[in-house]
C-alpha cells in the first residue's frame, strides 16, 4: 500500500492557506506527523479522510483517487478525528454497531462478531452497556480506535489521539496502536514528540501548511549530532542570547532558563554539548 | 458594575443582526397587517364600523402575537433574545472571565437580565411602531380613527411589557438553571396548550371569569371586560385596568416577580458550573470500571465483508431507522409531547363540545377530529424539531467526522433518519388512539370504531405528517444550521400555503401538501368520494418531495465543507446513473399525477379566486341591472322529476313551472336565470317566442313572447337540467353524495332579475365601481312589499314531484307520498302537496331508518342514520308538544305530517321546508342531554320546537322583503320554541337559556360591522332576530302575559296568514302587539321593538337583620339606568320609569345542583334611578337583586344580583366611554 499525496493545497474562504503544495509518500507502517497547533495537520488528515476537498492536488491510495472516489476510499479507511463526541443515551455496543453499519458491515453475525472482538481488544467489553458520555477520556479514545478498526481498514488516520490523556492511558493507547498490523498504513498526527518517538518508523514535521522535514526519526536526529548546545542562563539575559544565537528552545529549570542552541560549532566556552533528541529536531525545524 | 454589564449586554445585542431581523419581523408584519385591515392593501374586503387604531383595536392587534401559532413564534423569539443571557457564557466558555473578576452576583445576574429585557422590549416595540406607521399611512380610510399616540402606547404597556417580563423571566430562569433551552421550548408548548384550553373554557359563559384569570397573556381578560363594548365604545374608549383585567395582570406580574426573586436567590456562580438537572434522579450513578488492559493481537481481528448496492442500502436504512427510532422515543421531549398531547386532548374535550352548556356524545369522528388535531399539532412540532436535530445530530454531538469518513451514502443515512422519525410519529399517533378510546370510555361510550380511528389518523393525518416530515428534512438539507432550518421548515410546512391562499393563489398544485377537495368525516357518508382524490394529491406531493430530495441530498452537510456551492461540489461523485433513473421515474409520475389533477381542476372545472368571483358578480350586475325593471309573471305551480344518482354525485332534474301574470298589464318579455355550472339541456316555453339574450357566462336567457301574456293568464316553462360532478374541482361536492344527499330548488331556473345575487359588501362594491347598496329595503319602501323575503319570483305555489334514487335509499321531498314504485332498479317516490306552499322545497336521499309516531291525525316521521337514535324520542316529544301549543295558541297546522330528516354534517343547521325539516347530524342528533341536570338545556328539543314553529312563522306568515322581516319568522320561531320549552321544563330552565341569549346578543352587537338596528328594522342580523328576539319576546310575555301575547298572535295570523302581496311588515306586527298592550305598558313596545334599549341595573347595597319573631328584615338599595343606543352603540341616558322584577333568594338542592329558591319575587316600578326597599321575609336570604333573571337587556348582567355580605360590584353608569379603575 502506498499513499501518495501530490501538490496538495487548501485555501479556505477568507484567504487562510491551510495547506500549501504538500507532497508526501507514505507506505505501510506507522507514520508520524508532527507539528504545532494550527500547522495544517488536521486539514491534511481530513482531506485524506475524504471529509473535504483540496483546492488543488491529488491523493492516491495505490490506484485509488481519494478525492474523486470517496466511497471507495472510505471503504479502506479507518479514521479517528481529533475532536469527537457521541450521541447521548447510547451505549458503546449500540454505537459501535451503528458505526459498523455505516461502514457497510451489513451481515448481522459478522457485525456482532467484529464489534465484540473490538470491544474486547480495546478492553471495553465490560463497559459495553454503559452510555458513552459516561466514559473517561482514555476509554473514549480506545472506543474511537475500535471504531476506526471496523472493516479491516488499509489506511488508519488518528488525529491527536493522546492529547489530554494521563501518562498511563497514553501508554495503553500506544500499545493499542502498535498492535495494528504491518500491512496497514497508519498516520498519527500529533503535537507531542513523545508519541512519534515511541511509535513511528517514519515521520514528517509540518508547520504553516508546509512539510518542513520528512524522514526516519533516528536519521533526522543523526543529522543534528554535534550541533546542539545548551547553557543555563539568567531569565533577563534570554533576549540577549536570542539575538546572538539560534535559540531553538528554552525551558525554566530551577528559576533559571536552560536554552538549546543550534550551531555547527560550539558558540562559546560557556556552552556544553547535548546529545540531540527528537525534540531538538522538532524545535529546530519549526523555529 | 450593574450599569456596565447592562450596557455591555445591550451593546452586544445591538451588534447582532438577529436583533434587527426580529425587530423587522414585528415592524413589517404589523405594518402590512394595518395596511391590509385598513384596506390600503385591498385584500380582505368586509365592511366594518370599528377602528383598528382605537385602544381596544390596538390591544387586539398586539395580542395577535400571543395567539395561536403566532404565540409559538413569538415565544421562540423571546427565548432567542432573553433565555440565553447567562447560559451562553457557559456555552462559549466565557464564564471564567466573569468568575475571576470581582463582580457581584446582583450586578452580573441583574445586569444581564435587564439588558436582555430591554432589548426584548425594543424588539417588540416593532409592534407598536409598525402598527403606528401603518395607521398613519392609512389615515382617511373608514376603518382608521384619529391617531392618538396614547392609544398605541397604553395597550403596549398593559400587555406587551408585562407579558415580555413574564415569559422572559420564566425562560431566562429555566435556561440559566438547566443550561439548555429545551425546557424553555417545551414550556412554550405548554403555554400554547394552556391558552388553547382556557380558550375552550371561555367559550362557555359559565367559566369566563376563571378563564380570564388563567390566561397568562391577558387576552382572555381583555376579551372578558370588553366583550360587550358596542362599536362606538370600541372606537372611543381607552382601556382601563378593572375587574378581571386588573386581577389578571396583577396575578401574572406577581408570578413573574416571584420567579425572578426565586431565581436570583438561587443563582450562584458555583451552581453555574453544574446545571440543575430536571431528571437527575433518573440518571445512573457513574461507576468507574478500572481499565484492566490485557493486550492481545489486533492484527488477527475477524475478517468482515463490506457490502454495497441496493440490498445493502435497505439493510442500512433499516438499521439506522431503528437506531434513530429508539433514540427519539427514549427522549424526554418525545415522551413529554405525547403526555401533553394526551392530557390536553382529554382536558379540552370536556369543554369543546358544549352547545348551550350541553355535551354531545363522544362519537368517534369528533374524538378523532379533536384528539387527532391535538396530536397532529404536537407531532408537527416534534417533526420540525427532530428533522433539524436528526439531520444535524452528527454535527451537534461531534459524530460528523466518524460518519463522514464512512462509506455510507448520504442518501442512505438521511433516509434511515427519516424512517426513524416517521416511525416515531406513527407511534405517537397510536397515543392519539389510546387517548381517544380513553376519553370515550370515561364518558361511558363504548362504541369504539377502531377502523375509523385508523382511517382518520393513519389514512389521513399520518400521510400528511410523513410529507411534512419530508419537507422539513429537505429544508434542513439546504440550511447550514438547524435553527434557521426550524424557522424555514415551519414556514414552508405550515404557513406558506396559508400565505399564498391569502394572496388568492388557490391552485392546490402550488400549495404544499394540499389534499384537494376535502370533506369532514360524517357518520352518514364516511369520507365520501374524496379518498381516491386525496391519495392522488398525496402521490403528486410525494413525487415533488422525492425530486426535491434527490436534488437536496447533494447539499447535505457532510464532511467539513461549508457553503452551498462547496457542499454541492463535494458531493459531485455521489450522483450515479441509478440516481438518474430514479429521478426520471419520479419525474414521470410527477407529470402524470400533476396533469391528472390539472385536467380535473382546470380543464373539466375551473378555479375561481375570490376576486374573480366578485368580478363576475359585479359584471353581472352592471350588465343586467336594467332587467330588474321589467315586470315578470310569477311561478304558481311547480312540477319536477328529480333523479338522484348518489354514486355518480349527480342528478337529472326535469320539470316545469306554470307562470302567471299577476300584474295589471300584459307581459311580453320573460327573463330566466339558471346556474351556469349546470348543464341546461333545454328550456322551452309553451308559447311561441324568440330568444333575444342567451348569456352562458352568467346563465341567463331572455325570451320575447310573440303574444304577450294577458293579466291573469299563464304560460308553461319546461326545463331539463343535468347536474353532475365532472371529475373533481377545488371544492368538494357536498350536496349530492354517496349517502345523505340534500339539494333544494335554488338549483332550478328562477324568473326575473334577483337583487340578492349582487355583491353585498359596500367596500367590495366600491372596488368594482358600484354604488353602495342597503342591506335591505327600508321598512316604508312599499314597492318591496310585493315580494316575500324568501322568494322574488313566486308567492304561494302548488307543488308536486317524483324523486328517484338508488334502491337502498329513501328519497324525500315536501308533500305527501302518493305512490312508491320500483322501475329499472331504481326507487321512485311520488310526492304531492295538497295546500299552497312557498317556493322553497328540498330533496333528500339517504339510507334512512324511519321512526314513526302520530299526534292526533298528524303523522310524525324521523328519518335518521342508523346509530344516531339518541335523541329521536326527544324530537318526537318536541314535535308533539309544539304542535299542541301552536295549534292551540296560533292557528291550525296546514299539513298532515311533520318529518325530520338527518343530513351529513357538512353544514350545521336545521331548516324548515314545508312539512319537512332537514336536520344536520352534527347538531341535536348526537347531543348528550343530561336529564338529571335541571339546568342542562335540551337543545334537540328546542331546535325541533323552533323548526316546527317555522311551519307557522315563515310557512303561514311571511314578511315582505323589507327591514324587520325576520321578526315574524326567526324571532317568532324562537318565541314559540321558548314557550314550548317553558311549559315542558319550567321557568327555571329558561333563565339559563336567556342568559346565553343575552350574552350572544351583547357580543353580537359588539362585533356589528355595519349598524345595529332596532328589531323592527333588523336586516337579517342573527344576533338581533334570534338572540334579541328571544329576550324581547320573553320580556313582553312577562309584562303583558302569555295569553295576551298569544291572542295578539292568533289575531295576526288570522289576518295575514297565507296572504298575497303586498305582504305584511314588522310595523303591522308591532302595531298588532301594541293593540293588546295596556296603556300603562305601551312604553314597553317602543323600548323593545322600535328602539335599541339597554339597561344598567345593579345592586347598590343590601343587608338583612333577623327579627325577634324569627322573620328576616331585608334592606335593599338598587339602581337602574336606562340608555337608548344608536346604530353604532353610542348611548344616551334616558329617564327610567319602568316596571321590573325584584327578588330575594335562598338556595335549594335539586338533583344534586344548587338552585335558586325564590323567597320573594315581585314587580316594582323603578321611577327613580336609585331606590331603597325594605322587605320582611320568612327565611334567611342568600342573595337579592333587581331584574335578577336578566329579562331586560342589561349591559352588565352580573351585577344585577348580589350575595348578602359581599360588596356589590360598582356599576358603570355613564352613557359612553367612561373608565372606572386604574387608567394609565
Amino acid at each position: 500500500m502506498l499513499l501518495k499525496i501530490s501538490n496538495l493545497s487548501k485555501l479556505y474562504p477568507g484567504g487562510v492557506k491551510a495547506l500549501s503544495n504538500v507532497d508526501l509518500e507514505i507506505s505501510n507502517g506507522m507514520f508520524g506527523l508532527l507539528g504545532p497547533n494550527g500547522a495544517g495537520k488536521s486539514t491534511l488528515m481530513r482531506t485524506i479522510a475524504t471529509l473535504q476537498d483540496p483546492t488543488e492536488g491529488t491523493v492516491f491510495l495505490d490506484g485509488l483517487d481519494a478525492i474523486k472516489q470517496k466511497d471507495e476510499m472510505r471503504k479502506l479507511l479507518g479514521y479517528l478525528p481529533q475532536d469527537f463526541g457521541f450521541y447521548p443515551k447510547v451505549n458503546a455496543e449500540d454505537m459501535l454497531q451503528h458505526f459498523a453499519v455505516l461502514k457497510g458491515i451489513n451481515n448481522k453475525t459478522e457485525r456482532k462478531t467484529i464489534c465484540d472482538a473490538l470491544l474486547q481488544q480495546t478492553n471495553l467489553f465490560e463497559a459495553r452497556k454503559r452510555n458513552l458520555n459516561e466514559y473517561s477520556g482514555g476509554m473514549r479514545q480506545r472506543f474511537g480506535i475500535a471504531q476506526a478498526l471496523l472493516g479491516n481498514p488499509k489506511l488508519i488516520i488518528v488525529d491527536e489521539p493522546t492529547a489530554g490523556l494521563d501518562p498511563a492511558e497514553r501508554n495503553r493507547f500506544h500499545n493499542l496502536l502498535s498492535e495494528i498490523g504491518e500491512n496497514t498504513i497508519i498516520i498519527l498526527s500529533t503535537h507531542i514528540v513523545e508519541d512519534i518517538k515511541n511509535l513511528c518508523s517514519r515521520m514528517a514535521i509540518m508547520n504553516g501548511g508546509k512539510i518542513l522535514l520528512n524522514g526516519k526519526p533516528n536519521e533526522v536526529i543523526e543529522q543534528l549530532k554535534n550541533k546542539i548546545w545548551k547553557i543555563l542562563i539568567d531569565k533577563n539575559d534570554l533576549a540577549q542570547y536570542r539575538e546572538k544565537h539560534k535559540v531553538i528552545s528554552s525551558k525554566i529549570v530551577e528559576g533559571k532558563v536552560m536554552i538549546h542552541v543550534k550551531s555547527e560549532l560550539i558558540p562559546d566556552a560557556s556552552f556544553t554539548a547535548v546529545e540531540p533528541d527528537l525534540e531538538d529536531v522538532y524545535f529546530s525545524t519549526i523555529n | 458594575m450593574f450599569l456596565e454589564i447592562f450596557r455591555f449586554e445591550i451593546k452586544q445585542a445591538l451588534k447582532k443582526p438577529s436583533t434587527y431581523v426580529f425587530f423587522s419581523i414585528y415592524f413589517i408584519s404589523h405594518l402590512i397587517l394595518a395596511l391590509i385591515i385598513s384596506g390600503v392593501i385591498p385584500l380582505g374586503n368586509s365592511d366594518s364600523n370599528t377602528y383598528i387604531n382605537s385602544a381596544s383595536g390596538n390591544a387586539g392587534i398586539y395580542l395577535i402575537f400571543n395567539q395561536n401559532i403566532f404565540a409559538l413564534i413569538h415565544n421562540i423569539i423571546i427565548i432567542a433574545i432573553m433565555a440565553t443571557a447567562v447560559q451562553r457564557d457557559f456555552e462559549f466558555n466565557s464564564h471564567p472571565l466573569f468568575f475571576t473578576k470581582p463582580i457581584s452576583k446582583a450586578a452580573y445576574f441583574l445586569g444581564r437580565y435587564f439588558g436582555v429585557l430591554t432589548i426584548a422590549l425594543l424588539v417588540f416595540s416593532g409592534q407598536l411602531f409598525g402598527h403606528l406607521v401603518g395607521c398613519l399611512f392609512s389615515s382617511g380610510q373608514p376603518t382608521i380613527g384619529p391617531n392618538n399616540f396614547y392609544n398605541f402606547l397604553q395597550p403596549f404597556l398593559f400587555f406587551v411589557v408585562p407579558n415580555t417580563f413574564l415569559f422572559g423571566t420564566i425562560y431566562f430562569s429555566l435556561t440559566t438553571f438547566t443550561r439548555t433551552t429545551t425546557l424553555a421550548y417545551l414550556l412554550t408548548i405548554v403555554f400554547f396548550l394552556f391558552d388553547l384550553a382556557s380558550g375552550a373554557i371561555l367559550s362557555d359563559i359559565e367559566y369566563q371569569s376563571l378563564a380570564a384569570l388563567l390566561d397568562p397573556y391577558g387576552s382572555k381578560a381583555l376579551e372578558k371586560v370588553t366583550r360587550y363594548w358596542t362599536p362606538d365604545e370600541q372606537n372611543v374608549r381607552s382601556l382601563s385596568l378593572t375587574n378581571e383585567l386588573l386581577y389578571n395582570r396583577l396575578i401574572w406580574i406577581g408570578f413573574a416577580l416571584l420567579v425572578m426573586i426565586y431565581s436570583f436567590k438561587r443563582f450562584s456562580f458555583s451552581q453555574f458550573l453544574s446545571p440543575s438537572k430536571l431528571f437527575s434522579f433518573l440518571k445512573n450513578k457513574r461507576s468507574n470500571i478500572s481499565a484492566n488492559i490485557t493486550i492481545q493481537h489486533i492484527s488477527d481481528l475477524p475478517k468482515v465483508t463490506i457490502t454495497t448496492g441496493r440490498k445493502a442500502m435497505w439493510a442500512q436504512i433499516s438499521f439506522i431507522s431503528q437506531f434513530e427510532f429508539k433514540r427519539i422515543i427514549k427522549s424526554y421531549f418525545f415522551i413529554i409531547m405525547l403526555v401533553l398531547g394526551g392530557t390536553f386532548a382529554y382536558f379540552i374535550n370536556s369543554f369543546n363540545t358544549l352547545i348551550f352548556g350541553t355535551e354531545v356524545y363522544p362519537v368517534t369522528y369528533n374524538i378523532v377530529g379533536q384528539t387527532g388535531a391535538m396530536f397532529q399539532f404536537m407531532l408537527s412540532i416534534l417533526i420540525v424539531f427532530y428533522s433539524g436535530n436528526l439531520i444535524f445530530a452528527e454535527k451537534q454531538y461531534k459524530v460528523d467526522e466518524f460518519t463522514g469518513a464512512s462509506p455510507i451514502r448520504s442518501a442512505t443515512l438521511v433516509l434511515g433518519k427519516y424512517f426513524g422519525l416517521i416511525g416515531a410519529v406513527a407511534l405517537g399517533l397510536l397515543g392519539a388512539i389510546i387517548t381517544g378510546v380513553f376519553i370515550q370510555s370515561m364518558a361511558g361510550y363504548y362504541k369504539f370504531e377502531i377502523d375509523q380511528y385508523f382511517a382518520g389518523l393513519y389514512g389521513r393525518t399520518y400521510v400528511n405528517l410523513i410529507l411534512i416530515t419530508a419537507i422539513c428534512f429537505i429544508v434542513q438539507l439546504f440550511v447550514s444550521n438547524r435553527f434557521m432550518g426550524f424557522v424555514i421548515s415551519f414556514i414552508v410546512a405550515f404557513l406558506l400555503s396559508k400565505g399564498l391562499g391569502f394572496l388568492q393563489l388557490i391552485n392546490p398544485l402550488y400549495l404544499f401538501n394540499s389534499s384537494g377537495p376535502m370533506v369532514v368525516y360524517s357518520d352518514m357518508n364516511g369520507f365520501g368520494h374524496t379518498t381516491s382524490i386525496f391519495y392522488s394529491f398525496k402521490l403528486y406531493w410525494l413525487t415533488v418531495i422525492a425530486l426535491l430530495f434527490l436534488f437536496g441530498i447533494r447539499f447535505y452537510s457532510r464532511g467539513k465543507e461549508k457553503g452551498l456551492k462547496a457542499r454541492f461540489n463535494y458531493s459531485r461523485n455521489d450522483a450515479t446513473k441509478q440516481t438518474g433513473f430514479v429521478a426520471i421515474a419520479f419525474l414521470l409520475v410527477f407529470i402524470c399525477t400533476g396533469s391528472y389533477i390539472f385536467y380535473n381542476l382546470k380543464v373539466l372545472n375551473k378555479i375561481q379566486t375570490e376576486n374573480e368571483q366578485q368580478e363576475q358578480t359585479a359584471g353581472f350586475e352592471k350588465t343586467y341591472k336594467y332587467l330588474q325593471k321589467i315586470k315578470q309573471p310569477r311561478i304558481v305551480s311547480s312540477y319536477v322529476e328529480v333523479d338522484l344518482f348518489p354514486e355518480e354525485l349527480g342528478a337529472k332534474m326535469k320539470g316545469h313551472y306554470y307562470l302567471k301574470n299577476k300584474h295589471q298589464i300584459s307581459l311580453d318579455t320573460l327573463i330566466v336565470f339558471y346556474i351556469n355550472d349546470l348543464n341546461l339541456k333545454s328550456l322551452t316555453l309553451s308559447v311561441s317566442n324568440k330568444e333575444i339574450i342567451n348569456d352562458t357566462k352568467y346563465g341567463l336567457k331572455v325570451f320575447k313572447l310573440q303574444k304577450p301574456i294577458m293579466p291573469g293568464d299563464s304560460i308553461k316553462l319546461d326545463y331539463d337540467i343535468d347536474y353532475f360532478e365532472k371529475g373533481f374541482s377545488i371544492k368538494a361536492k357536498t350536496d349530492i353524495v354517496y349517502n345523505g344527499s340534500f339539494i333544494n330548488n335554488f338549483l332550478f331556473p328562477s324568473i326575473g332579475y334577483n337583487e340578492q345575487n349582487e355583491l353585498s359588501e359596500n367596500s367590495t362594491r366600491k372596488k368594482y365601481g358600484l354604488k353602495p347598496k342597503p342591506r335591505m329595503a327600508k321598512l316604508n319602501d312599499t314597492s318591496a312589499y310585493a315580494n316575500t323575503y324568501i322568494s322574488k319570483d313566486a308567492d304561494w305555489i302548488n307543488f308536486e314531484c317524483i324523486v328517484s334514487t338508488v334502491p337502498d335509499q329513501i328519497a324525500v321531498a315536501p308533500g305527501y307520498l302518493i305512490k312508491q314504485y320500483t322501475k329499472s332498479n331504481r326507487k321512485y317516490f311520488h310526492y304531492k302537496m295538497d295546500s299552497p306552499i312557498l317556493n322553497f322545497y328540498s330533496f333528500l336521499s339517504a339510507r334512512y331508518e324511519v321512526k314513526k309516531d302520530k299526534y292526533k291525525n298528524i303523522d310524525i316521521e324521523i328519518f335518521y342514520h342508523k346509530g344516531h337514535e339518541y335523541n329521536i324520542d326527544r324530537m318526537i316529544s318536541s314535535i308533539k308538544k309544539s304542535l299542541s301549543y301552536y295549534e292551540k295558541n296560533f292557528s291550525a297546522y296546514q299539513h298532515r305530517q311533520v318529518r325530520i330528516l338527518e343530513f351529513p354534517r357538512y353544514q350545521l343547521f336545521a331548516q324548515s321546508f314545508p312539512n319537512t325539516i332537514p336536520y344536520s347530524e352534527g347538531i341535536g342528533f348526537i347531543a348528550k342531554v343530561d336529564d338529571k341536570d335541571p339546568l342542562s338545556i335540551d337543545y334537540p328539543f328546542y331546535i325541533t320546537a323552533h323548526e316546527v314553529g317555522h311551519q307557522w312563522w315563515a310557512h303561514q306568515v311571511i314578511g315582505a322583503d323589507v327591514q324587520g322581516a325576520t321578526l315574524m319568522s326567526e324571532s317568532m320561531a324562537e318565541y314559540s320554541a321558548m314557550m314550548v320549552m317553558e311549559h315542558e321544563f319550567g321557568k327555571e330552565a329558561m333563565h339559563k337559556f336567556l342568559k346565553y341569549s343575552l350574552n350572544r346578543y351583547l357580543i353580537g352587537r359588539a362585533s356589528e360591522k355595519k349598524k345595529e338596528l332596532p328589531i323592527m328594522l333588523a336586516e337579517n342580523q342573527q344576533y338581533i332576530h334570534y338572540n334579541k328576539g328571544c329576550l324581547i319576546m320573553y320580556a313582553l310575555k312577562d309584562f303583558i302575559g302569555e295569553d295576551s301575547v298569544n291572542s295578539a298572535l292568533k289575531r295576526y295570523i288570522k289576518k295575514v296568514g297565507f296572504q298575497s302581496a303586498p305582504y305584511t311588515t314588522s310595523k303591522e306586527f308591532v302595531d298588532n302587539m301594541r293593540l293588546s298592550t295596556p296603556d300603562s305598558m305601551k312604553y314597553v313596545i317602543k323600548d323593545l321593538f322600535e328602539d335599541i334599549t339597554v339597561y344598567e341595573n345593579y345592586v347598590k347595597d343590601l343587608s338583612y337583620t333577623k327579627q325577634p319573631n324569627g322573620k328576616y328584615k331585608v334592606k335593599l338599595t338598587v339602581g337602574s339606568n336606562k340608555f337608548k343606543a344608536d346604530s353604532l352603540g353610542k348611548s344616551k341616558t334616558v329617564d327610567v320609569n319602568d316596571w321590573m322584577d325584584i327578588g330575594i333568594f335562598s338556595e335549594k338542592m335539586e338533583k344534586g345542583k344548587t338552585m335558586d329558591k325564590e323567597l320573594m319575587f315581585i314587580k316594582i316600578k323603578m321611577d327613580k334611578p336609585l331606590k331603597s326597599f325594605e322587605f320582611t321575609i320568612d327565611n334567611e336570604p342568600k342573595s337579592a337583586g333587581l331584574d335578577p333573571y336578566n329579562k331586560l337587556i342589561d349591559r352588565m348582567p352580573e351585577n344585577n344580583r348580589c350575595k348578602f355580605g359581599v360588596k356589590p360590584v360598582p356599576p358603570d353608569l355613564n352613557a359612553n366611554s367612561s373608565n372606572v379603575g386604574i387608567t394609565l
